[in-house]
């Protein structure tokens, strides 16, 4: 079920007042209601899907109490090993076997050898990235003595498959989240009033901003061969706009959901393309990956300490695997691989946590050296999500090498030119009303405190009438093939 | 809880008040609206009661840019309109017929225009915009699009649902609203010619693939089936004909000689007249078409001049 659907628009309110009026406040129906509607909302989409994400609960649920009772750490280790095999086992095969064989083909074409093997018409179950890293958080965790683990099924089965974030993120923690599960909640007005405000903001930016902008990102993508330069580059940027839009929108979404139901997500996005070097950008985007992969894998791999080669290899490691993460395509590892280059000069120049404040904080404009760092911080990033979006590794350098051509400073050949500029206004709403609020949770957070009761309201008027006119119909999310 | 609730319910009102209303202003908008190219007349024409005629002609853009009807109308002295419909193929023709048939009642002849796309069914509906002015709460469009990927079931029910996202329908409304109606119709009894010069559809295709293979829908054909049955017995005289097709075009498509042997067979089955102009001469000039499917506003004269000559002989039979 998708958030900016027909659907959803039914399904939410339904599960919103069974949730506050017909559980009688009841901590274990709440969370058996969570469980249930989080199924159902996932099995609109396919329901056979459904066994995978309980097998992985029932799995990760028994791992985590065997591994707190085993003193033995072989035997520990086994078992951790166990919940990660059938955990990654299930994602291998159905995220990257078809990857894995096209390429073992190809390596063996290359030394000449024949080899045939069947192809499977694999279908990618939706989230399957981000509930997997959620349940092996927990595991890894419990095995760490980091965490206790629940003997609660349900609350347990509901931290899985929270239906919020269970397709795309944010890709929360067992120690966040799941406590959340235990203690009682009462409905908190305020909060539910902010929830409904950042839903609002993020249907704006996935409907208006991001669908609009696919329109356009697709079109030249798939006609880059006869594009000029600077028709490719204003695709590579609406791309950039496309997947913040998307993305971030759906967090959005996700956390203002998760608000009505009492609930406190961890924040996905804090505003990235207002980000001056690239390592403040990674701690700025798709933050809940980020730090998955930071706790989970570059710590246990040494981090930033040691020499400069492991410093350089724990790097390239990180990013590598966090490109593959999104996809299995070479498109996602030269993506992740080209984020590393950016971010190891300050890495190894130590500069790597120079910006950690607010870019231009308590001001209401960027000062000239802060404006060329986000440019050229976003300029950069652009780049990279051109392999991104590429089909494949030729289309991306082909790309690429279109828009650094003689034709970069042709006028941009776009069909659609008045809906383009249209998108470009939104674009800029978008940077003014984020930027204003870059100082807080999401870019309309304070707006209770700043604005009117009839300021607010035309606000959300004109947004609502905005998503009305110019939303795309129904466009998935990017992050849920991945 | 409560006062949450109120609010919303409070800041909902509105739309829930004013979509009504609303929908009804928009959808009389758009009805004016010529575009989508110039679909919305020829349904006005149907549902206003003005299409009434002894000589209908269906078939998808391929008829309605090259069939005149005034050229018919003239030769054989019998009223006529075309229903041609841009990018669809008999499934929503049949549509066409239905509330045709409905609202202005039956035409004493039916002039088919049938090709390789005929029974090919797409996935998407192709300009789905032509619907929106009539499609809330009127079964037969929900029946015959709801196959396609265009419309959700909320938008055949709610009001204004169907408006959301259609950016391109509400800008129309809004010139229509700001500029007035054009004067001058798209179509005159559902006919345009083009005054264009050839371009290069057929060697973009080309490029992209060497050869293109149709994929026949068992729905439509059935449904073919059953409209040749239901003008049988009513009488209603039905010609099938296939219009030229620029020869390079045909050879681009591989299995253009299967699929046409299934009309002969149903036209042969049926006792149906077919006039196939596949390899008439018009078929060589590349200077009368404006792409391999379409002939120009010089070829659709000579074409329907030729058509109305042949379907003379025909009915005189």
């Amino acid at each position: 079920m998708l958030f900016n659907s027909i659907d959803f628009a039914v399904f939410l309110p339904v599960v919103f007042l069974l949730y506050w009026f017909a559980t009688g406040h009841n901590l274990k129906v709440q969370n058996a209601l969570i469980v249930v509607a989080s199924y159902f909302f996932y099995g609109w989409w396919d329901w056979r899907f459904l066994s995978l994400i309980l097998f992985s609960t029932v799995v990760d649920y028994t791992a985590a109490l065997i591994i707190h009772k085993e003193n033995n750490p072989l035997k520990r280790k086994l078992l951790l090993f166990i919940s990660l095999a059938v955990n990654l086992g299930f994602l291998g095969f159905f995220k990257y076997y078809q990857f894995f064989i096209d390429n073992f083909i190809a390596v063996f074409k290359m030394f000449g050898h024949r080899f045939e093997a069947g192809s499977l018409s694999i279908i990618l179950p939706v989230g399957i990235s981000f509930y997997t890293f959620q349940t092996l958080s927990y595991t890894i965790d419990v095995y760490r003595r980091k965490l206790e683990p629940t003997r609660d099924f349900i609350s347990f089965s509901a931290f899985v498959s929270f239906f919020p974030q269970l397709v795309a993120g944010p890709i929360e923690r067992a120690t966040n989240l799941l406590p959340q599960f235990y203690s009682k909640r009462s409905f908190d007005f305020t909060k539910a009033v902010d929830g409904m405000r950042q839903i609002l903001w993020g249907l704006f930016k996935k409907m208006v901003i991001a669908d609009n902008c696919a329109g356009f990102a697709s079109d030249i993508f798939n006609n880059s061969y006869d594009a000029n330069g600077s028709t490719l580059l204003f695709g590579a940027v609406f791309f950039a706009f496309q997947i913040y839009g998307d993305f971030s929108g759906y967090s959005d979404i996700a956390i203002g959901t998760s608000r009505l139901f009492g609930f406190e997500l961890m924040r996905n996005f804090n505003f990235p393309y207002f980000s001056r070097d690239i390592a403040e950008f990674w701690r700025r985007w798709h933050i809940s990956l980020s730090t998955w992969f930071r706790d989970y894998l570059y710590i246990p791999l040494g981090g930033s300490r040691g020499n400069k080669f492991s410093q350089i290899r724990n790097t390239m490691i990180i990013f590598i695997v966090s490109g593959f993460w999104h996809g299995a395509n070479w498109t996602f590892i030269a993506w992740g691989a080209l984020n590393a280059l950016y971010f190891l000069p300050s890495l190894l120049s130590g500069k790597n946590r120079s910006n950690l404040d607010t870019v231009a904080s308590g001001r209401t404009l960027p000062n000239l050296k802060e404006l060329l760092a986000m440019l050229s911080t976003f300029a950069l990033t652009v780049l990279a999500w051109i392999f991104f979006r590429a089909s494949d590794l030729t289309h991306a350098f082909d790309y690429l090498s279109g828009i650094f051509s003689s034709t970069l400073f042709s006028s941009p050949d776009i069909t659609e030119k008045t809906q383009a500029i249209a998108t470009a206004v939104f674009i800029l709403f978008l940077i003014i009303m984020e930027w204003r609020g870059r100082e807080t949770q999401y870019a309309l957070a304070n707006f209770q405190s700043t604005h009117s009761r009839w300021q607010r309201h035309v606000f959300y008027y004109v947004i609502i009438l905005l998503i009305f006119w110019y939303g795309g119909k129904e466009q998935e999310f990017i992050y849920f093939q991945f | 809880m409560k006062p949450f609730l109120r609010k919303i319910i409070l800041f909902t009102l509105p739309f829930v008040v004013l979509a009504w209303p609303v929908d009804i202003l928009l959808s009389n908008i758009l009805r004016k609206s010529n575009a989508y190219p110039g679909e919305l007349e020829v349904m006005n024409a149907i549902y206003e009661k003005k299409a009434a005629c002894q000589l209908a002609v269906y078939g998808s853009s391929r008829a309605w840019v090259q069939i005149d009807p005034d050229i018919l109308e003239d030769s054989l002295q019998l009223t006529a309109y075309n229903f041609g419909m841009d990018g669809h193929n008999f499934w929503l023709q049949y549509f066409r017929h239905s509330e045709l048939v409905k609202y202005n009642g039956r035409p004493e002849v039916i002039v088919l225009s049938v090709d390789v796309f005929s029974l090919e069914k797409r996935k998407d509906l192709y300009k789905p915009e032509q619907f929106l002015p009539w499609m809330l709460w009127n079964d037969d469009i929900r029946k015959f699009t709801c196959s396609y990927k265009g419309f959700n079931t909320a938008d055949y029910y709610i009001p204004l649902i169907r408006y959301a996202g259609r950016t391109g329908a509400l800008n129309d409304c809004i010139k229509t609203v700001f500029k007035g109606n054009s004067k001058t119709p798209y179509r005159h009894n559902g006919f345009a010619a083009f005054d264009r010069e050839w371009n290069d559809d057929l060697a973009k295709a080309m490029k992209s693939a060497s050869h293109y293979t149709v994929r026949l829908d068992s729905s439509s054909i059935a449904l073919m089936k059953r409209f040749i049955l239901e003008c049988s017995q009513n009488k209603t005289e039905l010609i099938f004909i296939c219009t030229p097709q620029y020869a390079a075009g045909q050879e681009y498509i591989s299995n253009r000689t299967e699929v046409m042997n299934l009309f002969r067979d149903m036209a042969l089955e049926n006792n149906i007249p077919f006039l196939d102009y596949s390899a008439d001469e018009l078929c060589n000039h590349q200077e009368l078409f404006y792409n391999s499917n379409h002939l120009n506003r010089k070829g659709s004269a000579i074409f329907s001049s030729k058509l109305a000559h042949d379907l003379k002989a025909v009915l005189a039979e």
